[in-house]
């Protein structure tokens, strides 16, 4: 039976486009361009909602069972610690404060949240090391250990991650990926990278099921909690949560908090700790086991593969242009508009879609992310405007890339103005 | 200024109107009479008083605000950062300037307008003009009345145009606003579209009942006349639009001259290509047109312009007209022709009639003209309808100065001043229908 329990966390909020898709005005600067894509104001709306319901009280919650004695292992994407850092400090002082606790282990994640090592590995590579960078300036530690995007694992991935100096990586632990084995074990695949997985049935308890009535399960009381993983057997459990499980996902009324704030004192009553990942892998690195990843990318989403990011005509149209945006911002030799073109490959922007022409469960998941605001576009009118924007900013690139003909200067384009609107005159009142 | 009618008192004390249109003031902003409008209407407003403020899709390289009128109108230049990418004119990417407007006017109305003057006890009016601000005017309305402010404004929109109809949310905008329209013609146009309006007619600025200096028009007409007292003197202005009729206009000169009564005509179209049609027929006719050239000539340039152009059928102005020189072709002439198949409500004509000119209107929105009283109000397509009208009126000189009379009187009717004091009565019509109570 596991003694050893891996609490971690992800937080991310992602920078939602706008729709419909504003038209970008021809030959836009690369600031205007960036207003006609994305919407900000959606974004810290939502933001705050989030931040009030979920991310200042689960903090202190988290906050108060890690000075404790708790371990907890935390994870951001770059795209919510933008948003903290331009609309509300504070908030990303308290989390500063959190992961500076001793007891907290920081985890990377892939900047943007987005699908980059699907088809740009040496950028993969090299954001990843640019993201531990970027913790360390904001949170004085660079995370060893990663969940990249929606804790996707591949034999590819594998490999990239191993490059990129980080020491263990998070997977899910599908049944389809681990076989006969069991996801309580530290494992390795080609190369020094530890891999730790996720325990599918115990994480899903709580981040999924905790509000369902009709779950048999319910309601999952601490101690119930405790015991089922107490119960576990092998050398350690991990379970991963979005943290906005806490506040956001389950209500502050469905009893999440007190559910969070019991669950140390049931472990500790049998005998089981809390770790952090790098514990685990210092504790077990000798040991670790062999596993075969599969040919395709696993993630922690749906059923376990890339077919709830990329499973529909819709997401594959998506992709699509994803892939497309990609290769020009290359091409542009721009290093703003490749960063514009990595922030609309979020794979949030293929998540919120998942629904379309599907039903049950994963796609109610899916709907939930949808922002309310674009249901009144109609499913169709979500889609279709949603690919607009990817074509406004194709064509809105076309001019920066090398050797196209320069706009007209200033003056030129003054003289032009004149000269067009010198002759109309009194009779246009009519 | 109040409404007694009926029973409440809108005033610039506890009023504060808030225009938003596409065109505006600024040469940029101006593409027809909409602008014209409402950068009329406004200026009024605050001369009146009224605290007014105008949202336009103004010239990118002009101020963002600007206070006119001792501070009482204030223009917002919206959209300027897509407005200097797009240089030709206010329509000059419109599909991106309305997206735009409609997201970002409403929270500006809501945080710097409404709210502040709801918590003066002031009422706030916003007037939207044509299709472009329906959007807009919804979204305003559903803001404000998230914010529990609704019941503190009046909005009205105003269609000046039947274009773009079909791209216009009707119910919605029925639902969140009073819909307003310039003439009984377009009133009955509306009700296709299943929306009732109510009729506001437009107005002209006080500034054009001046009379006209017979020094100008008589010398306008001794070189239009090139010498024959019995030569007939026509004017025509306006954007080059098959609906304004200009094929008509021609096809009248080419059959009074080949009937044997020698006429001018004087026209001012257009950058639009159908002037290019309109010259080719005229020339096509036997006609012998002269274009007259300049860069932004005085009244007195115009009238050497025209002296020295030489001998012509048509006199085909190429140069931005000045107001005084328009005012005195409208006096001069024997007849303006102002005879579109199809207008709101028809500018010209009122013009026309205020400078004491004989307008040849068309029979659709010219809600002010009656045909033989203070206009003529041609019913048909066909240029004999004008030449007939022309050679009655060389046999009755009497009647003709009877219609330059009549007009005037009825011109001095639509001053802006006495369409606001009708847009007023209507508000107060709305308010009371809103239960509004002003503090």
């Amino acid at each position: 039976m596991a003694r050893n329990l891996v609490i971690y966390t992800v937080v991310h909020q992602p920078r939602r486009i706008k729709l419909p898709a504003q038209p970008i005005p021809q030959g836009a600067s690369i600031e205007d361009i960036t207003r006609c894509l994305f919407d900000e104001a959606m974004n810290e709306r939502y933001f705050r909602k989030v931040a009030t319901q979920c991310y200042y009280p689960a903090t202190e919650s988290f906050l108060g069972l890690v000075r404790q004695g708790l371990k907890l292992s935390i994870g951001f994407s770059l795209s919510f610690l933008r948003q903290a850092e331009a609309w509300d400090p504070a908030l990303l002082d308290r989390f500063k404060a959190l992961v500076a606790e001793p007891n907290v282990e920081l985890v990377g994640v892939e900047p943007y949240h987005s699908f980059l090592f699907l088809y740009d590995q040496p950028l993969f590579i090299q954001r990843m090391r640019w993201m531990r960078t970027e913790m360390g300036h904001i949170f004085g530690r660079k995370p060893q250990i990663t969940d990249t995007t929606e804790m996707c694992m591949s034999p590819v991935l594998y490999d990239a991650l191993d490059q990129a100096g980080f020491t263990g990586g998070l997977l899910d632990g599908r049944p389809w990926v681990l076989g006969w084995r069991e996801a309580t074990h530290l494992y390795h695949y080609s190369g020094k990278l530890k891999l730790l997985p996720r325990h599918l049935a115990l994480s899903d308890d709580v981040g999924y099921r905790f509000s369902n009535r009709s779950w048999n399960g319910w309601p999952l009381l601490a101690e119930t909690y405790a015991h089922w993983l107490r119960e576990a057997w092998g050398d350690f459990v991990l379970i991963g949560w979005d943290y906005e499980t806490f506040g956001e996902h389950h209500r502050y009324d469905s009893g999440i908090f007190e559910f969070l704030r019991r669950l140390p004192d049931e472990l500790s009553r049998r005998g089981a700790q809390t770790r952090t990942p790098g514990e685990i892998i210092a504790m077990h690195r000798d040991e670790s086991f062999y596993l075969p990843l599969p040919g395709w990318p696993s993630t922690w989403a749906g059923s376990g593969g890339m077919e709830f990011f990329l499973g529909n005509s819709a997401q594959q149209a998506i992709f699509q242009l994803m892939l497309q945006t990609h290769g020009l911002a290359k091409l542009t030799e721009n290093p703003e508009l490749l960063d514009l073109a990595l922030w609309l490959g979020q794979s949030d922007n293929l998540h919120l879609i998942q629904w379309f022409g599907r039903g049950g469960a994963e796609a109610e998941v899916s709907a939930y992310f949808t922002p309310r605001e674009w249901w009144d576009l109609g499913p169709t009118g979500i889609i279709h405007e949603q690919q607009q924007v990817y074509l406004n900013f194709l064509r809105a690139m076309e001019p920066f890339l090398p050797g196209r003909t320069p706009a007209p200067s200033k003056q030129l384009l003054s003289k032009k103005r004149e000269l067009q609107l010198a002759e109309p005159g009194i009779e246009t009142r009519y | 200024m109040s409404d007694g009618r009926y029973g409440l008192a809108i005033s610039p004390q506890n009023t504060i109107f808030v225009s938003l249109c596409f065109e505006g003031p600024d040469v940029y902003s101006t593409a027809g009479g909409l602008g014209t409008r409402v950068t009329e209407l406004t200026e009024t407003l605050a001369e009146l008083g009224y605290t007014t403020h105008l949202i336009f899709v103004g010239d990118p390289t002009k101020p963002a605000i600007e206070e006119r009128s001792g501070g009482k109108l204030i223009l917002k230049r919206w959209s300027q950062w897509i407005s200097k990418y797009y240089l030709s004119g206010v329509y000059d990417g419109e599909e991106a300037k309305i997206y735009d407007y409609s997201e970002s006017v409403p929270p500006h109305i809501y945080a710097e307008i409404v709210e502040p003057a709801v918590s003066q006890g002031k009422l706030v009016v916003i007037m939207g003009e044509d299709w472009h601000t329906a959007e807009v005017m919804s979204r305003i309305s559903d803001l404000l009345h998230w914010h529990n402010l609704r019941h503190r404004v009046l909005m009205v929109w105003n269609i000046n145009s039947l274009m773009s109809l079909h791209r216009i949310n009707w119910g919605r905008l029925n639902y969140s606003s009073t819909i307003l329209t310039v003439s009984r013609y377009m009133k009955h146009r509306l009700w296709s579209w299943g929306v009732n309006p109510l009729v506001v007619p437009n107005g002209i600025p006080r500034r054009f009942l001046e009379p006209v200096e017979e020094s100008q028009y008589q010398q306008l007409r001794q070189i239009a006349q090139q010498g024959n007292p019995d030569r007939l003197v026509l004017f025509k202005i306006g954007r080059f639009d098959p609906d304004k009729r200009w094929m008509m206009a021609v096809e009248a000169v080419a059959r009074l001259k080949y009937s044997g009564q020698p006429v001018t005509m004087i026209m001012r179209g257009g950058i639009e290509p159908h002037g290019g049609e309109v010259l080719n027929h005229a020339r096509h006719l036997g006609l012998v047109v002269r274009d007259v050239g300049a860069s932004r000539p005085s009244p007195e340039d115009c009238f050497m312009l025209l002296a020295q152009s030489g001998e012509a059928d048509i006199y085909n102005l190429r140069f931005f007209v000045p107001e005084e020189f328009v005012r005195a072709c409208y006096r001069g002439a024997d007849a303006v022709l102002a005879n579109s198949g199809h207008e709101p409500f028809g500018l010209v004509g009122l013009e026309v009639m205020a400078a004491c000119g004989v307008a040849f209107t068309g029979s659709t929105g010219e809600d002010y003209a009656v045909s033989f009283e203070n206009a003529i109000a041609l019913e048909t397509d066909d240029p004999d309808e004008i030449v007939g009208y022309l050679l009655y009126f060389q046999q009755h000189r009497d009647e003709l100065e009877k219609i330059r009379n009549a007009g005037y009187q009825t011109a001095r009717a639509f001053i802006w001043e006495e369409a606001i004091e009708n847009l007023i009565g209507k508000l107060g019509y709305l308010a009371r229908k809103q239960s509004l109570v002003l503090d």
